[in-house]
């Protein structure tokens, strides 16, 4: 941008310390609750008060500290599930699709094995450890369908993953409408319900699924540091010619990063209609939660491709999210306000981002050029 | 060819004087003058590296230079970016295209215009082009879409663009390099027309002599960010131009030869390889290679070098021939086969292929050795093995670098080298290929790496040297195999190759020939 002799440029910062870019988050989010502001203002809510009531719920309410919980597991797997191709270079927008997929997969276990009655065939304990299985199966298979095409034929990832996500949503409204074959009892466009014994496990009220999300983050910043397996995949998401001049194949690995990808979002498919409480079916609204799981992207991005510094965020997001909508009851804020805020957090986390890595600099135009009129600088 | 010759010793209408441009590790120009006449075709003649693009791109406002100044028409001029340089009707045609292909052709004419901001209308900037069609006699079909175009179809129509922008200078950049030989005439004849009967003047960045003599009225040739020669076409000839490109600074060393003495290690028979366009660019090569042998392949850049490279480390497919390694057919092996069988490869292209810039030196190193079991126990990376290696490699090759766990993008071009050729080097190779490896180094660097090289021959590695610097050859090499077009002009015993063969072998003059065209 140019002003009379001087011009805004925007230009690389030579590296600073991590701990600047944990400090750029924090102001992020404080940024991020004073542009909200606006948005309480204009409805004429008491800002501290309505704030009060988004972290309290989010956080310190029994229920809502539940719901925070559940919704975390979702984000987190969801996120690992964006993190693992892009650490490979690759970018997997088929997150609802995956997380159908696995949802679908979940409900089928019992279906097929006609244990959807309250006395099921097989022990309990097996049939939810076969429908955790055949999630992680179904996200990975429809994951890798995207991987393969990318792998064998070079199609791109983006366009694929997308379209899958318009298949699965249809296929699922298939299965669950009035005479589909996982149509549930009342015929409200809903699946049927899961019989008590498949309810998942519970661990102070938060599903076992905690463990596997909160597992996987240690586990995958490991693969990625340490093994040889995690260095390949960095090489190649980094510089592929190098990657392939080091001896590295492309073709498995872009196929291995798809599959492992999508089993975590049909695990947070399992997780959402399977596992969570007062939940077990696939509700008619399941699009919502399709939606939600491209905040796995943004977290992704946000924690630089480290599934441990993914945590955070995710639970920020999810506790936000849930505490914006209580308070849009609770106080009569405008519809959406919990979008916005997210949004708002995207927004002021990706400019912090900027920031940390390029610097505004004013400079002095030099003297010269008189015929040439003031424009935009490219650079 | 005749010409400007009769304006010649007027003002020149583009110059620049004094200007230097400095890169991390590399000065890419040093305090040149450079100056082309109204209405001439100008060659810009030089190896890769040697300062011919980053002078066009200051030209053309894309690169700022740090010292020195341009004048236009004699006035001082100062171009903060492309958009100036076009402002004071200067065009430029990249190498590599950059139109839109899926418009047609009229809407990438358009596009960019300074006028065409707000409005687009169409059917006046069509009547605007096929004007300018008419005066400049090009016949293109403007509704066409650019994706249907062929290479050289879509040339034309970046310089047209450029002329629909108001260019009068134009440079091209490399314009052949993607170019089918018809297609290559055709620009050619066009360009001449454009000189003769439009005003315009041109310059033609290039490294292809043919191209040069063709085509041409005056050329200026780069050397190692230096203007080394400024002649009248007419007044050159291939041979004159290749010594000025390669120079002949350095006393030759000789070094001792131990030709014959080790056993046949590498058989390459016939080999051939389209390049990525899809153009033959390894025409049938053949060649043997004892351990404990330099064989250099001297050439000017283009002449299917890089693909010789990449075919022999398996990153590129044959596509005929056989390449044997002890006896063992590896014509069809991945890299990491290739790797693990004793090939060592250093490639021309440090940044963009033989290292990782986010990537720490210890992950760097890693490159060459992630499927090494001693490194990678149980698949797991073991950092403290990784890490003395890479200081070793350090200290060995002296490489100069605050830590082992900075990032490869803070090390200067020559330390990155050192630390490519060490992590290539302690793998102990039995055949290495070496493709420019000392190219934009400084003395030092470079008199250490041929040394590296020396002394892994001595150590038994049979040794493929690709360069386009022929001190380089003839002072490393125990036999000088000079390329063109995709083919080994000779193979030649160190003993016959002196300085005057080789260069006009690399020019395209076959043995008891004369001249090739």
């Amino acid at each position: 941008m140019r002003l009379g002799r001087h011009e805004l440029i925007l230009e690389p910062r030579p590296a600073l310390p991590a701990v600047y870019a944990v400090l750029g988050a924090v102001a992020a989010i404080l940024l991020a609750l004073v542009l909200a502001s606006v948005l309480f203002l204009s409805a004429d809510a008491p800002i501290f008060a309505a704030y009060r009531t988004v972290f309290s719920y989010a956080f310190f309410n029994p229920h809502g500290i539940l719901a925070t919980a559940h919704r975390s597991i979702y984000l987190l797997l969801c996120t690992y599930a964006f993190l693992v191709p892009l650490r490979a270079g690759l970018w997997n927008i088929g997150l609802p699709g995956q997380v159908y997929a696995g949802a679908l997969a979940a409900f089928a276990v019992p279906f097929a094995l006609r244990a959807t009655g309250s006395a099921p065939a097989l022990p309990a304990g097996v049939l939810v450890a076969l429908m955790v299985a055949a999630a992680a199966a179904a996200g990975a298979a429809v994951g890798g369908f995207a991987g393969a095409l990318r792998a064998r034929l070079q199609v791109n990832e983006i366009l694929v993953t997308m379209m899958l996500n318009s298949i699965l949503v249809w296929l699922v409204a298939y299965m669950i409408k009035e005479g589909g074959p996982f149509m549930g009892a009342t015929a409200e466009g809903e699946s049927f319900t899961l019989p008590q014994p498949l309810y998942a496990p519970l661990l102070r009220g938060v599903p076992f699924t905690a463990l596997l999300a909160l597992g996987a983050a240690v586990f995958l910043d490991v693969l990625f540091a340490k093994t040889a397996l995690g260095y390949r995949i960095r090489a190649l998401g980094e510089n592929p010619a190098a990657a392939r001049y080091g001896g590295i194949i492309p073709v498995a690995l872009s196929l291995f990063v798809f599959l492992l990808g999508g089993a975590f979002a049909g695990l947070a498919g399992y997780h959402y209609f399977a596992a969570v409480p007062g939940v077990y079916k696939i509700p008619g609204n399941y699009g919502y939660y399709g939606d939600l799981g491209f905040y796995g992207i943004i977290s992704a991005l946000i924690a630089r491709g480290s599934s441990l510094a993914a945590v955070p965020i995710a639970v920020l997001f999810a506790g936000l999210s849930l505490g914006a909508r209580f308070a849009q009851g609770a106080l009569r804020l405008p519809f959406g306000v919990d979008y916005a805020l997210l949004g708002l957090l995207m927004m002021t986390f990706i400019a912090s981002h900027v920031l940390y890595q390029f610097r505004l600099t004013w400079r002095r135009v030099a003297a010269e050029a008189p015929a040439v009129q003031a424009e935009i600088s490219r650079e | 060819m005749t010409g400007p010759t009769d304006r010649a010793g007027t003002e020149p209408i583009l110059a620049a004087r004094g200007v230097s441009k400095r890169f991390p590790g590399v000065v890419a120009l040093d305090r040149v003058d450079f100056d082309v006449q109204a209405g001439e075709v100008h060659a810009v003649l030089g190896q890769n590296g040697a300062g011919k693009t980053t002078l066009m791109n200051i030209l053309f406002g894309l690169v700022q230079p740090d010292a020195g100044a341009l004048y236009l028409r004699g006035v001082r001029v100062h171009f903060r970016s492309p958009h100036d340089a076009i402002a004071r009707g200067i065009g430029m045609v990249h190498q590599t295209r950059r139109l839109v292909p899926a418009h047609t052709v009229l809407e990438n004419i358009v596009l960019g215009h300074p006028r065409i901001r707000g409005v687009l209308n169409l059917r006046a900037a069509r009547a605007e082009v096929e004007a300018l069609c008419r005066r400049y006699g090009f016949a293109v079909d403007l509704g066409a879409r650019v994706w249907q175009l062929s290479e050289g179809e879509r040339q034309w129509v970046e310089i047209l663009k450029a002329l629909y922008g108001g260019a009068r200078i134009l440079i091209l950049d490399e314009p052949t390099s993607v170019l089918t030989p018809p297609e290559v005439k055709t620009l050619l004849a066009g360009l001449q027309e454009l000189v003769r009967d439009q005003g315009v003047t041109v310059l033609l960045v290039t490294h292809k002599l043919p191209i040069v003599m063709a085509a041409s009225h005056r050329v200026t040739v780069f050397r190692s960010g230096k203007v080394v020669a400024r002649l009248q076409t007419e007044e050159a000839t291939e041979e004159a131009l290749v010594q000025h490109m390669i120079g002949r600074d350095v006393a030759f060393r000789t070094v001792e030869r131990s030709a014959g003495t080790g056993h046949p290690l590498l058989h390459v028979e016939h080999l051939s390889a389209f390049n990525d366009r899809g153009l033959l660019a390894l025409r049938g090569v053949s060649f043997a290679l004892r351990a404990g042998e330099v064989l250099g392949v001297a050439g000017v850049s283009g002449n299917g070098q890089e693909e010789l490279a990449q075919v022999l480390a398996g990153l590129r497919p044959a596509s005929a021939g056989r390449v044997h390694l002890d006896g063992r057919d590896v014509t069809h092996l991945s890299p990491l086969e290739r790797w693990r069988m004793g090939v060592g490869y250093i490639p021309a292209e440090r940044t963009e292929v033989a290292s990782i810039a986010a990537f720490s030196l210890v992950e760097n190193t890693a490159l060459t050795y992630h499927f090494d079991p001693v490194y990678t126990p149980r698949g797991l990376l073991d950092d403290v093995r990784l890490s003395r290696l890479t200081q070793h490699i350090l200290a060995t090759y002296n490489v100069v670098a605050p830590h082992h766990y900075v990032r490869a993008r803070h090390l200067s071009g020559g330390n990155l080298q050192k630390l490519i050729l060490g992590r290539v080097l302690s793998r102990r190779p039995r055949f290495l290929i070496a493709h420019l490896p000392t190219q934009g180094l400084d003395v030092e660097a470079t008199a250490f790496v041929r040394a590296k090289l020396l002394e892994a021959r001595a150590e038994g590695a049979a040794v493929l040297l690709i360069s386009e610097d022929l001190d380089e050859i003839l002072s490393l090499s125990d036999r000088v195999a000079p390329i063109y077009e995709g083919r080994f002009v000779a193979v030649l015993p160190r003993e016959q190759a002196d300085a005057e063969t080789v260069g006009s072998m690399m020019a395209g003059s076959r043995p008891q020939e004369t001249r090739l065209r």
